[in-house]
């Protein structure tokens, strides 16, 4: 009997503490858009941490990006081209990478790149600078840390993933073409055709908010996190752990739901 | 102490400088954002401040860079920039902990062109140390 309510009470804790954590994300993510709205948010000084954060996130990782990109598209162009001659459905080839590649793994692939190389950084730096107490002497200095720190890294992680998937996706379709036609233009008609009959505005507005919120969950999961951290410097990479799960649920949640929403 | 209104400038251990930003930038956010100045006048401002106190140099030094006394200077120099009409420095001896302080504030405090009231709140125990 003991045992049953002890397990009962766990789970009812760990029901409101995923309530809470999803209450934390949500009002945090309003009170971001409110900000968005208001005029006075969009000055010179927010644009410049806008402009170094785009940089940080896509610019300055660029070149290993599209080398893994790179190769990613081409193993699995590879493999999808090589089963589709096996089975005698050659002509299928290029809907299938498109499908397959464009639509769903490279802007996945971008979601869990960019969560590892900015959302751990971010999670870890807001959490520092909690238990620092930079954000503190940032209000006594009437310096908005959502203005100057958190909103600028939102956008940001938007911009850039939905940039970065953008450019993977064009280089594995130039990739398909190349496996596919080789270095000729004589299946440039059929293979503009197959592009243009998947890529309806259905599929590109779906594909634009996927990747859009892949941005918005590697920043705004890492930001929020960070500002839970106990004010304990051993607590930091607690912190960054739990972070970074909840990214990695987060992404795999938008793309099933994507995969839900196109297939089901 | 925490609850002190918006008239006073506080210098203190528990409001440490932006760890990620150079002196002259943590001193720069200040008309950046609050008189919504570009950031090259901020950035002039910030350099002027710093030049005021005799301390120029650091003004490309990042906090863990620094010497206790080169904090305390940025610390200072970014509640200058605050312009309030109280500045209160709050146990000095817990950041200044490499120079004979009360003497090294009064220096910058000789140097500063910035009017207003500077109090500094200590414990009893150093009463000795401050000038009677």
């Amino acid at each position: 009997m003991n045992f049953l309510a002890t397990s009962i009470e766990s789970l009812g804790a760990r029901f409101v503490g995923w309530i809470s954590v999803g209450y934390g994300l949500f009002a945090f993510a309003g009170r971001a858009a409110l900000l968005l709205l208001a005029p006075s948010t969009w000055n010179r000084a927010t644009y410049d941490v806008v402009i170094k954060q785009v940089y940080f996130t896509a610019v300055q990782i660029l070149h290993v990006f599209l080398g893994y990109a790179l190769v990613i598209s081409w193993l699995l162009v590879t493999i999808i081209l090589s089963t589709a001659r096996e089975f005698g459905l050659t002509e299928f080839a290029t809907e299938m990478t498109i499908r397959v590649l464009v639509l769903e793994l490279l802007p996945f692939l971008t979601a869990l790149f960019i969560a590892l190389r900015s959302g751990s950084a971010i999670n870890t730096e807001v959490a520092l600078m909690r238990v620092n107490n930079e954000l503190d002497a940032l209000a006594h200095c009437k310096v908005p840390p959502m203005q100057f720190e958190f909103l600028p890294r939102l956008i940001g992680g938007v911009i850039s993933v939905v940039a970065l998937a953008s450019l993977a996706g064009l280089l594995a379709l130039l990739l398909a073409y190349l496996s596919i036609y080789g270095l000729t233009m004589a299946g440039l008609s059929a293979f503009t055709q197959t592009v243009a009959r998947i890529f309806d505005f259905r599929i590109v507005a779906g594909l634009i908010i996927k990747c859009a919120l892949f941005g918005l969950a590697v920043t705004l999961i890492p930001v929020v996190s960070g500002l839970e951290t106990p004010r304990k410097l051993f607590m930091v990479p607690v912190s960054v752990l739990s972070g970074m799960m909840r990214v990695f649920f987060a992404i795999v949640v938008i793309e099933v739901l994507s995969l839900a929403l196109k297939y089901i | 102490m925490a609850a002190l209104d918006d008239s006073v400038a506080r210098v203190a251990l528990e409001l440490p400088l932006r760890a990620n930003l150079t002196a002259r930038d943590n001193i720069a956010l200040i008309p950046l954002y609050q008189r919504h100045l570009n950031a090259a006048e901020s950035t002039r401002q910030a350099q002027a401040m710093l030049d005021g106190l005799g301390h120029g140099d650091i003004a490309g030094l990042r906090d863990p860079d620094m010497t206790p006394a080169q904090r305390f200077v940025t610390q200072l120099a970014r509640a200058l920039m605050l312009k309030r009409p109280r500045l209160v420095i709050d146990r000095p001896g817990a950041m200044l902990y490499d120079v004979p302080y009360p003497a090294f504030i009064q220096r910058l405090a000789a140097r500063s062109e910035i009017g207003g009231t500077w109090e500094i709140f200590d414990f009893d125990w150093n009463q000795a140390l401050y000038p009677q």
